[in-house]
């Protein structure tokens, strides 16, 4: 635990910008998607082992609980990706251009293009929310 | 104005573990935090311990948290703090000796790790006296060259934080110094030191260390100039 006191008291009480925000959030969302992509792939081999409970499985994905947190990692995952675009362009293209400025800016227009590509998603995920498990639109 | 302080505290020889004492002080907005912590510690409690040295930007001895953000507490001004209460912290990811002071080896040792010296065993010039330099030679390191060691970026690194064993900005960037030199012949030596698990390729691009850097280095970007360094020589 005495590892882990710095850096919570770090990412917590540091009050760092855009930088450590971006930080924050990509290691937030590169876990979160690496979590979903592992229990996916557990979910997914029950198919082979045990048929039954796949089918019980997908019935959770179902539930409106995981419609919702399929809204936000779908967000998650568009931001690590292009997140981790924009400091990969930095690093291996134009290192001279890292500055503060640059990076608070970069960060403000990554969230902005995040939101465009989510928001399209978005919709669409929450009609079908909407419809399959509210009855709404014709459901 | 009349200001309150809340002062971290830990002295190893008493009971009383890590805990926060709150001073008020009388300052002036031009006062700097250096100047309520001398007050501090001449008028209320002289068992509070600091560093400190020149008191004017340059030796690098009072950085800390100052209301959350790094900073050498004889650069920070009151009224660019705004607010009646600040906050003042030892650095983060160094052991703390006493009160506001930190163990700075582990710091050092880093710095050391990258041989921070100039290496050239060749014979010297002609005339026996200085191995010259173009301007633009001398310019592609002159940013680095500014380092203070003062461990503001260092410890501001969520990397750093995560094990200590990370080689940090400030090492990065006095590597950086010399591996753009055009007189130093150790290139190889740092990249190689800067390639391995604890070096460059744990940044990653918080942006604290520039930020909190009390010299605004560009240290982001002599980091990614590393790593270009090292990606050519790979």
């Amino acid at each position: 635990m005495a590892h882990l006191k710095t850096p919570l008291q770090g990412y917590l009480g540091y009050r760092g910008r855009e930088g450590q925000t971006a930080f924050l959030l990509h290691r937030i969302s590169g876990i979160g998607t690496a979590l979903f992509l592992t229990i996916h792939i557990l979910d997914t081999a029950l198919v082979y082992f045990y048929p039954g409970l796949y089918e019980e499985a997908i019935g959770i994905y179902r539930t409106t609980l995981f419609g919702i947190a399929e809204l936000f990692l779908v967000f998650l995952v568009i931001y690590h990706g292009i997140n981790g675009l924009r400091i990969a362009g930095f690093d291996l293209f134009v290192p001279q251009r890292w500055n503060i400025p640059t990076a608070r800016g970069s960060f403000r227009l990554t969230l902005i293009l995040t939101l465009l590509l989510w928001l399209p998603a978005a919709a669409v995920m929450l009609y079908n929310l909407l419809h399959h498990n509210f009855g709404l639109f014709g459901g | 104005m009349r200001l309150t302080l809340k002062i971290f505290r830990y002295d190893p020889n008493t009971s009383a573990g890590p805990h926060y004492d709150r001073f008020q002080v009388e300052a002036d907005p031009n006062d700097r935090v250096l100047d309520l912590l001398e007050a501090v510690r001449g008028d209320q409690d002289d068992t509070l311990s600091f560093r400190r040295s020149c008191a004017h930007g340059v030796c690098g001895s009072d950085a800390m948290r100052i209301n959350g953000l790094n900073a050498l507490a004889c650069k920070v001004l009151v009224k660019d703090l705004n607010s009646d209460t600040i906050q003042i912290e030892p650095l983060l990811g160094l052991r703390v000796e006493k009160d506001l002071i930190v163990d700075m080896e582990p710091f050092f040792a880093h710095y050391r790790s990258i041989l921070p010296y100039l290496i050239n065993d060749e014979p010297l010039p002609e005339d026996g006296k200085e191995r010259l330099q173009s301007e633009a030679e001398r310019e592609r390191f002159d940013d680095t060259t500014k380092c203070i060691l003062c461990a503001a970026c260092t410890t501001s690194c969520p990397s750093f934080w995560a094990d200590g064993q990370t080689i940090g900005p400030a090492a990065i960037v006095n590597a950086h110094r010399f591996i753009f030199d055009s007189r130093d012949r150790g290139r190889l030596k740092r990249l190689k030191i800067l390639a391995g698990q604890a070096g460059v390729w744990r940044c990653r691009t918080a942006f604290n260390c520039t930020e909190a850097c009390p010299r605004d280095i560009h240290i982001t970007r002599a980091i990614a100039e590393v790593k270009q360094e090292i990606l050519k020589h790979s």
